[in-house]
Parts: C-alpha cells; structure tokens; sequence
C-alpha cells in the first residue's frame, strides 16, 4: 500500500525540515504544500527530501490540503496521511494510525488527544475552547469525535476521493469530519500526542470558524 | 416639501451618474435598469409620500411614511450586504481552486 503525507505549510523554515525528515521513514512519498510562505520553508522542505507543491497565493491550510490530496490521488497514494508542519506532531504515530485502514476496518482515521496519551495541552484549550468547539460540533455538524479539531488524520484512497474540503482555512477540521459522517464512511478514532509548542488556535479563532462553516453551508 | 424637493435633486444626481456610467459602458445594460427602476421606485415613493401615510394608517401602523421609508431602506441594505458576502465567498472558492489548478499544473511541467 502506497502511503503518502501530506503537509501543509505557510512561513514553517524553523520546522519544515526537521518534520520532512522525521515523517519520511514512515511514508513512501511526503508533499509538502507551500502555502506561498515568504522564508525558505520551499526550499528547506525539498532538500529534506520532499516533493513540494507551492500555491502562487497565500490561501489557507483547508485549500492546501485538498491540493495535496488532488496531486496525491493523481500519483496512486491508497492512504493519504495529514501531518501539521510545525512539529506538533510525532511522526512514529503515523504507522498507528494508519493501521485501522490497511487493516480494513475503517475508511478514516481522526487523531484524538483526548484518549489517554498525554499531550501538553493549555488549560484554556483543554477546559474552555475544546469542550465548546465540541459542543458545537456534535450539536449543529452531528459529530460525535472526542477531538473536534485535529490535523492528525488518515484518510483511504475512497474517503480521500469523497471528501472534498472546501473551507480553505481552519474550519477543514470540522468539515472533513461532518462529511466523513454523512457519507457513511468508517470512521475510527486513535489517540495520539501533540506537543504545543506554542498556544495556536485561539478562541477567536473558534467564532472564525463556526462563521466559515455556516457561510459554507448557505453557498453550497 | 423642501425636503423632497431636496431628496428628488439628491435621486436626479444618481440617475444622471447612472446613465454616465452606462455611457462611459462601466455598467452593463441589466445593471443599469435595475438601478435606474430603484431610484424610479425611490423617487415615486417621495412624490407620493403622504399616500404612504394615509396607506399605513389604514392598515393600522403607527409609523409615518418616511419613517416606513427608512426602515425598507435598512431592510434592503441588509439584505444586499448579505448577498455580496455570499459572491465574495463563491469568489473566495473560484479562486482557490484557480491557484490549485495553475500549482498543479506547474507541477506537472517537465
């Protein structure tokens, strides 16, 4: 089975690399889409080994995604992997969650950090953001995941063709995971680490993306 | 009766740009008879403005004519934002498939 990572990334020079050649051993192909950063994010992940992709604007982690999914469904991947550029996550967790697709018994894989590794998670983010994120995914999106917002995921050849993400910056997350549920498709969830560097999506950018998934569902 | 005299300048003036727009072809023709029908519109409603009043009172409205007046014009306001966020958000969409087609296809160069 052909499995491909693909990582999205916008001004990442300080990670990239480490990241590409953390992940490698673990995929037969990594595309990094370069989400037209303005350091050397490009050219720092293409030496590590990477095929990259570079959008000519800067348009959001969600369109980035889908752009690597596109090429890597054009080039035979069976399992596409989602992997954060800034070193968030650990690479050696990628075989775990890939597991429940090559062994078939699910379509799609959500990282959890809510079930039982320990991640360093802020306070805020564990008591205040997360329980109303979740809240809010699992009343109006009718998702039922124990984390509502991770960029850790496997995704088969089918649900990778099936989903199309079409909210191009944060409000992918919830968007993967509503249609994974609406079109039937298997779904597991598997407990990974994620090490914060940094605090990272805040609760502003929470009312951001509940706008974007409502306007998304009035154009559709 | 100064006011709407004032106000029927205010709606000549814009009906004057429209068709200077049309001239200059910086509209097209659906665009400009569509604006021009609502100043139409606007214009009618001040001429006929105590009838507006005499109508509301009839249906049991305490609100003047004018007053009515404004708050369609809010109404319709919003409205009009509500559908120009819509086309900037499909616009949003067009162009991000746009940069993954033409990111693609670079990368299909030899």
């Amino acid at each position: 089975m052909k499995i491909t990572c693909v990582i999205p990334a916008w001004n990442e020079a300080r990670n990239i690399a480490k990241v590409v050649s953390g992940v490698r051993p673990y995929v037969q192909e990594t595309i990094v889409v370069d989400d037209a950063s303005q350091d050397e994010t490009a050219a720092l992940a293409g030496t590590a080994g990477a095929i990259v992709l570079r959008h000519p604007i800067n348009r959001g982690q969600g369109a980035a995604l889908q752009t690597g999914n596109d090429y890597a469904l054009a080039h035979g991947a069976d399992i596409i992997i989602h992997f954060d550029g800034d070193d968030q996550f650990l690479a050696a967790e990628i075989k775990d969650m890939a597991a429940p697709i090559t062994d078939g018994r699910a379509d799609i894989v959500f990282g959890s950090r809510f079930l039982g590794k320990k991640s360093n998670l802020p306070l805020t983010k564990r008591y205040l953001i997360y329980p109303l994120a979740q809240l809010f995914t699992r009343f109006l999106l009718g998702i039922r995941l124990s984390d509502p917002q991770n960029g850790f995921r496997a995704l088969s050849r089918r649900a990778a063709e099936t989903i199309r993400i079409d909210n191009r910056e944060m409000a992918h997350n919830s968007e993967i995971q509503s249609k994974a549920y609406r079109s039937g498709l298997r779904i597991e969830e598997v407990p990974i680490t994620v090490v914060y560097h940094d605090f990272g999506q805040r609760l502003s950018g929470g009312f951001k993306i509940a706008k974007d998934l409502l306007i998304h569902k009035i154009i559709k | 009766m100064l006011q709407q005299a004032i106000a029927l300048i205010i709606i000549l003036f814009f009906i004057f740009r429209l068709a200077s727009q049309k001239n200059r072809k910086e509209i097209n023709r659906s665009e400009f008879t569509l604006w021009l029908i609502f100043w139409i519109i606007a214009a009618t409603a001040i001429i006929f403005i105590r009838r507006i009043d005499q109508l509301l009172q009839f249906l049991g409205f305490s609100l003047s004519g004018i007053n009515f007046l404004i708050y369609l014009a809010v109404l319709v306001i919003f409205y009009l934002v509500f559908r120009l966020r819509l086309n900037l958000a499909k616009l949003d969409r067009n162009l991000t498939e746009l940069t993954r087609q033409i990111t693609l296809k670079d990368n299909h160069k030899p």
